[in-house]
């Protein structure tokens, strides 16, 4: 292994005295409570590539970060050397507001991104979290979606094209920026979600699409989930307006809580019509109105930023129709906070205390299996994770998935050990 | 080994009835709807996913490539085999497996044919939304293959934004399943990169696949322009207002010409060009969008607007934008068809170059394309029987290429690269980017074994497409749709 100071120092060769660093006491950079060996920051394609190719010549595990909104997404590193900053890497590139599409560089933060959109008018269907920072790159390499998914797709069904650099240093493109291509393998579905294991995504292509000139957010309070689920489906079979669709429960002793937070944006008419028949079903299903046009506080159970936290958080995939019967379940089990997604069968559960994370985890995920869902750990404490796959058992094609990791990261340097299967 | 013991031993495998050798039936099985021809030295029809992995288990034993096809609409050659080998059809492949409307999800074999999804689904108020001009004949297994895409894919995306999962079968021949019919299934993304990879990867034997809920009102409407420019103009003007229509699709004279005397639109004789623009949604909102197309073709002086609210008068509306193609076949005695891709603001500029182009070559040029998503359709006429001619078209195809790509575009937006495009991926693509994709290519451990001699730039020929029938290029057959 290369001494500490001499990585240092030929990451300085590379990319200046003020952008490599060693890690302070500060846990910045820290995943799963490991630091890196050194810290860089390049600001150029090439200064990515260098560093990758010395990375890989020196086999150093590198694990590339953006916003660090979600840092311990993910199995434990197997190793972890350098902390690979893509944050300088923060402009956009390309935008020609007519064409709808952007194309931005992976560090940029995805609030200034949308605020650049917005001057036109226009934004990425993105999902993210307010007050939050990430970067578009780190949305893409955790393939962060979110209630809107339903309306306006998912990352991967409006990301066109990409800009990455591989494992050994070269940068490569996927796709491109025109909206309609089927010019060789979609790549860009590959890179996205894979946590930084096959390649350092460095700039990305949009599809943008125009700001709804009205967008209003209403809240129904229910008495149960199956009631409130019942709803949604209702809702989105009629077709209404929705922007998204978001359920939320909580664990407040005997009561079941739950608030149906919809989204409608479009404009007048649409939204209008859409607003009275969400009134007259409301009353059908014994729903509330809540807080009126006030987006509702999304609390701590939204997806394991909370780096304070410690308890367990898990994101279950299960198809809509079984969600209802499915909460059902974990609630017997023991009663999580959860904010699900009806339109797609996306639930979270936290558990903000629980003693016995690990016995929670495998009854949840025996649950989980018996409604054909599947379990991510988004959060849980250290020592659990140490003990657990967090994604579960490995998916039927794991053998493949190993095979395309070996290609694209044979000496395995990058971000290892914190895929599926510990890839 | 031989082809003999090749032949007895798919026999014992899939069945004698369906494995197929002699001259005269491999014959029906050396073309597509493209110009590319190759025969293949064994034809099998396996009804299920265990007869794709045997015929492939052995194919392989015997060191043949394998190409899969389905309906055989395809217009880049992806059904084509280049090397010979056997070629897989999927016709027999053809149920609906699953259909499950609270979910929104169907579970079909490959060969089900991509209208009788929708038509399955209809009962429930569900469709399924990529809808190639060739949707009544092609198959959904050809569809995810070249991930197709449609007039539609403007507002709804192509294949690949609808297939949730699938069932594939490796060049080892393992039956594995991708993705699933949840959100979020864990892993690298392996549906989204089957989706479009043209055969080269796995064979599909099953796709999981998304529903939507069809729209409450549709309302078509078809615009009437004196010249090119303006119809372009107003492309952008709809787009640049920040709405994204259903569908908005050009057609040029040359287009109406061919289609008039079949489809008696009344087009009128001296038009520059129609655009065929559908909205949908709530009926407020469509009737909102309807209204601001309306009053942009109006003032880019739109000679003619008709709007169609029912059934029956959209279907008459789309009727010549759809018998397009086939039309094309009395006005010359060969075509060929292109497909490029600019970014849609260029689109005013790039079409000026296409028709430059044809001009200075010498051949008509029919547009009928997806202008809302910059999607090009140049239609190449000309006679191969004069001599010279082929090569000369073939060359003005490359020209129109390269107009695409130097507007930043693509060299395909929805027929698939094929062996025609292989030597124009280097356009677009740098040998780095080629070399990656050759490793996802070489991880599926599928190098030659599926469909070679596509999608990669090569100087290797295709079999006897490459010298003999690529000189006799552009016989498009009568199933050809854009």
């Amino acid at each position: 292994m290369i001494a500490q100071a001499t990585v240092l120092d030929d990451l300085r060769a590379i990319v200046g005295d003020k952008h490599a660093y060693l890690p302070d006491d500060s846990p910045t950079f820290a995943v799963d409570g490991m630091n890196p060996k050194a810290i860089v920051e390049p600001r150029t394609y090439e200064e990515v590539g260098a560093v990758m190719r010395y990375a890989s010549q020196a086999g150093l595990a590198t694990i590339a970060s953006g916003g660090r909104t979600k840092p311990d997404i993910g199995n434990l590193p197997a190793r972890y050397d350098l902390a690979l900053s893509l944050s300088r890497l923060d402009q956009i590139i390309e935008y020609e507001p007519a064409d709808l599409t952007v194309t931005c560089q992976a560090g940029i933060s995805v609030p200034e991104l949308q605020r650049r959109l917005r001057v036109h008018g226009q934004k990425v269907p993105l999902d993210e979290r307010p007050g939050k920072q990430p970067s578009a790159g780190g949305m893409l390499a955790t393939n962060s979606n979110g209630p809107s998914r339903h309306a306006f797709g998912e990352l991967r069904d409006f990301t066109i094209g990409m800009r990455v650099v591989t494992a050994d240093g070269r940068t490569t493109r996927a796709g491109g920026k025109v909206v309609k291509n089927v010019a060789g393998y979609d790549l860009c579905k590959l890179y996205i979600g894979s946590l930084g294991t096959l390649a350092v995504i460095v700039e990305a292509t949009f599809k943008v699409m125009p700001v709804a000139r009205i967008e209003r957010t209403l809240a129904f309070r229910l008495r149960t989930s199956g009631n409130a689920c019942s709803l949604a489906a209702d809702l989105l079979r009629r077709g209404l307006a929705l922007s998204y669709l978001q359920l939320r429960g909580w664990n407040n002793g005997a009561n079941d809580s739950w608030l149906l937070e919809i989204g409608l944006a479009g404009s007048e008419g649409p939204v209008a019509r859409s607003e009275n028949e969400l009134a007259g079903m409301a009353a059908d299903f014994k729903a509330e109105v809540a807080d009126g046009d006030a987006p509702v506080n999304a609390g701590a159970t939204d997806s394991g930023e909370s780096k304070e936290a410690r308890g367990l958080l898990c994101r279950f995939s299960v198809l809509p129709s079984r969600l209802s019967a499915f909460i059902g379940g974990l609630q017997a089990l023991e009663p999580p906070d959860m904010v699900a997604e009806p339109a797609t069968g996306v639930l979270r559960a936290s558990w903000p205390n629980s003693a016995a994370a690990l016995t929670l985890l495998e009854r949840s995920r025996e649950i989980a299996k018996s409604h054909s869902a599947a379990c991510f750990v988004e959060r849980c404490p250290p020592e659990l994770k140490r003990r657990i796959d967090v994604f579960g058992d490995p998916p039927p094609a794991f053998e493949l998935m190993r095979r395309v990791k070996q290609q694209f990261d044979p000496n395995g340097i990058l971000s290892p050990g914190r895929f599926v299967g510990r890839l | 080994m031989k082809r003999s013991t090749l032949v007895r031993d798919l026999k014992g495998a899939i069945g004698r009835h369906w494995v197929l050798h002699t001259p005269e039936d491999l014959l029906v099985y050396e073309y597509d709807a493209t110009i590319d021809r190759g025969l293949p030295e064994v034809v099998v029809l396996p009804e299920d996913a265990g007869g794709v992995a045997r015929a492939v288990r052995i194919a392989r034993q015997h060191d043949v490539p394998v190409t899969a096809r389905g309906a055989g609409t395809g217009l880049s050659g992806g059904a084509i085999p280049c090397e010979g080998g056997v070629v897989i059809v999927t016709t027999r492949m053809n149920r609906i497996l699953e259909l499950d409307p609270e979910n929104q999800i169907a579970v079909v074999e490959p060969g089900v044919i991509n209208l009788d999804i929708s038509r399955a689904a209809s009962p429930y108020g569900l469709y399924y939304a990529p809808d190639p001009s060739s949707q009544k004949a092609c198959s959904i297994g050809g569809n995810v293959a070249e991930n197709a895409g449609g007039p539609h894919c403007l507002r709804y995306g192509s294949t690949t934004n609808h297939v949730l999962g699938l069932e594939i079968v490796t060049a080892e021949g393992e039956v594995v399943l991708l993705g699933g019919k949840t959100a979020n299934t864990p892993g690298y993304d392996l549906t989204g990169v089957v989706v479009g990879s043209e055969g080269t990867l796995a064979i599909v034997t099953k796709v999981i696949v998304r529903l939507l809920h069809k729209p409450e009102a549709t309302v078509t409407l078809l615009a009437i322009f004196d010249a090119v420019t303006q119809a372009s103009r107003a492309v952008s003007a709809i787009i640049g207002r920040g709405m994204i229509p259903a569908a908005l699709e050009m057609m040029d004279k040359n287009t109406m010409e061919a289609v008039e005397p079949f489809v008696h639109a009344g087009y009128p004789p001296d038009a520059g060009a129609v655009l065929l623009i559908e909205v949908e949604g709530l009926r407020e909102a469509a009737q909102e969008q309807a209204d601001v197309v309306v009053s942009i073709c109006r003032e880019l002086n739109a000679r003619e607007i008709r709007i169609g609210l029912s059934q029956e008068d959209r279907d008459k509306l789309w009727a010549g934008r759809k018998g397009a193609l086939g039309a094309l076949g009395r006005l010359a005695p060969s075509y060929y068809i292109l497909d490029g891709v600019i970014p849609r603001t260029l689109l005013p500029t790039v079409l000026d170059g296409v028709y430059e182009a044809c001009e200075r070559f010498g051949f008509r040029v029919a547009n009928v394309f997806h202008a809302g998503d910059g999607n090009l359709h140049p239609n190449v006429m000309f006679d191969e029987r004069v001599p010279g001619a082929t090569q000369r078209v073939l060359e003005l195809g490359e020209e129109i290429m390269r107009l695409c790509v130097d507007a930043g575009g693509s060299i395909t937006g929805e027929h698939g690269v094929g062996y025609e495009k292989r030597n124009y991926m280097s356009w677009i693509f740098s040998a780095d980017d080629l070399e990656v994709m050759s490793r996802l290519k070489a991880a599926f451990g599928a190098s030659d074994a599926f469909n070679p001699g596509k999608i990669f730039p090569t100087s290797k020929g295709c079999g006897e497409v490459s010298s003999r029938m690529r000189a006799a290029i552009a016989k498009v057959g009568a199933g050809a749709y854009v």
